[in-house]
């Protein structure tokens, strides 16, 4: 599933989508930052509650396809506007990270 | 990162990486605060790249000189309600004195704090890996201080290597000594 087709999905939204028919291979869960730097592989929607700037340096490290940011958390503007520059994939979901998780199940 | 002591050991490689012949790592603990600081005699940093050092997109993807080691201090010392300061002179403009200081205050008492963790095993790792620097570790909490200079450890091994395994084996007890005297 590329990471357009996901944003159509029930709960998803789309945040910024440079890189729209990027594959989705897997899928990683986690918050903290150096945690998930070494851990999220490539390819990898990475599911995180995290809205700091960090989060999009893990993203471009780690070459996950996108971030999902869970629970209808917000991200600022700078941090919009950085992951546009940084051609990084950002989603919101509406639900948690679980629920999340279990909506990509199906999808994928 | 899951705990301090692992970014103390990503911050003193920084150091080392610098040319710091000699890096002081200083935890002072009171009630509410833990403050970290590294101080080194390495090659410090312009004004320029102090103001993009915590910026985690400078260099992570092409040269990758710093890394994602400050931005992820700063991010986990202001989690905790408390702060992160760099001051640096580099040795184009301080021949003499050049060098940088770290400083992170974290708020213990805070639910995001993550632990202290185990110092001594990052103290004992950084002298293993670079047993031609010198390293000055103290640890001050409540009425104590726990405190290693590889300065002094040198002067009295003379030629014995500071990476051998009786050495570093000696240095973790040490420590451990001085916590649960």
């Amino acid at each position: 599933m590329t990471v357009k087709q996901l944003t159509e999905l029930e709960f998803f939204s789309s945040v910024t989508l440079p890189d729209p028919e990027r594959s989705i291979d897997g899928v990683y869960i986690g918050d903290l930052l150096s945690w998930v730097m070494g851990r999220a592989s490539s390819g990898d929607a990475w599911i995180t509650i995290m809205s700091n700037v960090n989060i999009l340096a893990v993203a471009s490290l780690a070459d996950t396809a996108c971030i999902i940011v869970a629970e209808n958390v917000k991200l600022d503007d700078v941090v919009i506007k950085t992951a546009e520059e940084k051609n990084i994939n950002i989603i919101y979901s509406a639900v948690g990270a679980y629920e999340t998780a279990l909506a990509l199940s199906k999808a994928l | 990162m899951k705990e301090i002591s692992l970014n103390i050991l990503d911050i003193a490689e920084n150091s080392v990486k610098a040319n710091a012949a000699l890096t002081e790592i200083d935890i002072t603990e009171d009630n509410e605060r833990i403050i970290l600081t590294i101080t080194d005699n390495g090659n410090g940093m312009t004004e320029e790249t102090l103001k993009t050092v915590t910026n985690p997109f400078y260099t992570t993807r092409t040269t990758r000189k710093v890394g994602m080691g400050l931005p992820l201090l700063k991010l986990e010392a202001e989690q905790t309600g408390g702060s992160l300061e760099i001051s640096s002179k580099h040795i184009s403009q301080f021949p003499d004195n050049h060098g940088t200081v770290v400083r992170a205050t974290f708020y213990k008492n805070h639910i995001d704090c993550t632990p202290l963790g185990d110092v001594v095993a990052s103290i004992t790792t950084l002298i293993q890996g670079h047993p031609d620097r010198d390293f000055l570790f103290t640890h001050s909490f409540g009425e104590k201080t726990v405190s290693l200079d590889t300065r002094q450890l040198r002067e009295v091994l003379e030629d014995v290597p500071l990476d051998s395994y009786e050495v570093i084996k000696w240095v973790g007890e040490y420590l451990k000594e001085q916590y649960t005297a």
